[in-house]
């Protein structure tokens, strides 16, 4: 009886979740919009194929793509020695710190992105991936270092002593020891990281409103008077693949690893 | 803990320089722009507090602020006990269970401008799914103008999009509680609610505070699916926070929306302050 309520209720899930995307990956297969030598409503590639031959939309998956990576690199290149610290050391100010962190993983982007435009257009930072990568680290950073100092306390601090006592220097300890034992930690921070930072909309819109646009802000601009929904889906379900993939990697650690401290 | 201030610094210092740049400086820039009257960034007249006497002295603001409020109560109500229910469901550590996993990721990784897309589409009474459902039953559904209407709507959306983070996070409090704690329960003959309520819940507070966290400012701020599905409407029905800070910036009146951001920002301060309070009270007891 009770498994059979199990089966139920995880069906309901998958229907739940997955449902609404049927949908979406059905259009997608459609002729929606008049095309030469097609039928409208037709069963068709041609959604993927027309995605693959916009020069636009293949440059917004490149943009997208090096603006993650290079979010992702910069978050944990600045995260990881702040995580250390945090579940290491206790020192002056580190409760201010976490509640600036705390801050601003919260601070919804529109409040911000007035002078965050001004900003990077002086450091000539507008319309590349470049600025939007730099952007997301406002809310990327805190997340990492939340993730990683929790996977750093469950290592144990006699790993350290050992680790100093056979003469390894700090950095050596780092790149040598602490970074392979946390390496579930650092595939939860990128997921996560991503998962903040491919689908944000505001201020990928104020930084790229002429040029260097990602996924996000190339799918708005296919909306217009007369709008191809086929490729509009299309190019949605294409986008999914990136985040799909990371989640297939990381599905094993996803679910460790969320202990905060105050 | 060690103490050791100038090396603890040193290691937090890179972090801190960026989130300088992304965030000290840019809301110094806000806190500056909200004494101004802008007509452009070059011409403009000091008018003191005059912003902040207009947002706190008319009754829109607060408006606003018990939408938002009751938006987010409406959200953790129904998706916190829907996501340890699911979590609840999930088997212990087996492929059903990663399976189950990457299937509630998904919806974390559509672009977020898609998502009230795909909802639209969704309800259409032409050729959506949900649409023809409604109109099958012959309900008369109507999100444009009926202000319950269009809240249900957004609220079945914002389930759909993140009730797959709380339910991976109170998984991931569920998978660390060791087998010897439920089998000490079974032979107590402890009965499910008791296992949930003495065992499980207690386990899991720790990760569901941080998902409560992101939902709660996520969801007071809700601005991308919200403003493409009605706009605020109808007649601002749900027009929440961050949708009259972005009318503002949308419409150039860049003096009145940094007084608003800045307002705003306070009120992401006080609900760190009080997060972390209440976090740091949790850690001293399990201490």
């Amino acid at each position: 009886m009770m498994n059979v309520l199990r089966l139920i209720g995880l069906f309901g899930v998958l229907v739940f979740i997955l449902g609404p995307l049927v949908q979406s990956f059905l259009l997608s297969l459609i002729v929606t919009f008049p095309h030469e030598g097609f039928v409208k409503g037709d069963w068709t590639l041609l959604n993927y194929r027309n995605v693959f031959r916009d020069p636009e939309l293949l440059a917004s998956l490149g943009n997208s793509l090096i603006y993650v990576s290079l979010n992702v690199v910069l978050t944990l290149l600045v995260a990881l020695p702040a995580a250390y610290a945090v579940s290491r050391y206790r020192f002056v100010g580190d409760k201010h710190l976490l509640l600036l962190l705390l801050a601003f993983r919260i601070t919804p982007p529109v409040v911000l992105s007035l002078p965050i435009f001004l900003l990077f257009a002086k450091l000539n930072l507008l319309n590349t991936p470049v600025g939007i990568a730099v952007v997301h680290c406002l809310f990327n950073v805190p997340v990492a270092i939340w993730i990683l100092s929790s996977f750093i306390n469950a290592v144990p601090r006699a790993f350290d002593e050992t680790a100093f006592l056979d003469g390894h220097s700090r950095m050596g300890f780092f790149v040598k020891l602490l970074i392979p034992a946390i390496v579930p930690g650092i595939g939860v921070s990128c997921f996560f990281c991503f998962i903040f930072s491919w689908v944000e909309v505001v201020f990928a819109r104020i930084l790229t409103s002429t040029g260097g646009k990602p996924v996000t802000m190339a799918i708005q601009n296919l909306f217009g008077f007369q709008t191809d929904i086929g490729l509009v889906m299309a190019m949605t379900v294409i986008s999914l693949l990136p985040g799909l993939a990371l989640i297939y990697f990381v599905r094993n650690h996803i679910s460790k690893g969320f202990q905060l401290r105050g | 803990m060690k103490n050791d201030n100038s090396m603890a610094w040193m290691l937090v210092l890179p972090a801190l320089i960026l989130l300088c740049i992304v965030g000290v400086v840019p809301l110094l820039a806000v806190f500056n722009y909200s004494f101004f009257d802008i007509f452009t960034l070059q011409d403009r007249f000091w008018v003191g507090l005059e912003w902040y006497g207009d947002l706190v002295g008319t009754p829109e603001l607060y408006h606003a602020l018990g939408r938002s409020v009751l938006f987010t109560c409406v959200i953790l109500a129904v998706q916190f006990p829907l996501g340890i229910a699911i979590a609840l469901l999930l088997p212990q550590q087996t492929y059903t269970s990663s399976f189950f996993l990457i299937v509630l990721a998904v919806p974390l990784v559509v672009p977020w401008n898609m998502i009230p897309i795909i909802w639209l589409n969704l309800i259409n009474p032409d050729y959506g799914l949900i649409g023809y459902g409604i109109k099958a039953i012959g309900w008369d559904f109507d999100y444009k103008f009926n202000a319950l209407h269009t809240w249900i709507l957004i609220v079945l959306m914002d389930t759909w999009h993140w009730v797959g983070l709380v339910a991976i996070l109170a998984y991931s409090g569920l998978s660390s509680i060791p087998q010897a704690y439920l089998q000490a329960a079974a032979i107590d003959s402890a009965s499910k609610w008791q296992v949930f309520r003495f065992i499980q819940l207690p386990k899991i507070k720790g990760v569901l505070m941080m998902g409560l966290l992101l939902r709660v400012m996520d969801s007071l701020m809700i601005y991308t699916e919200a403003f493409t599905i009605n706009a605020g409407g109808p007649e601002g029905a749900t027009s929440f926070l961050s949708l009259e800070l972005g009318e503002e910036i949308g419409g150039f009146d860049y003096g009145p929306a940094a007084a608003r951001s800045v307002l705003y920002f306070l009120l992401v301060l006080v609900v760190a302050w009080i997060f972390q309070l209440s976090l740091r009270r949790q850690n001293e007891k399990e201490a």
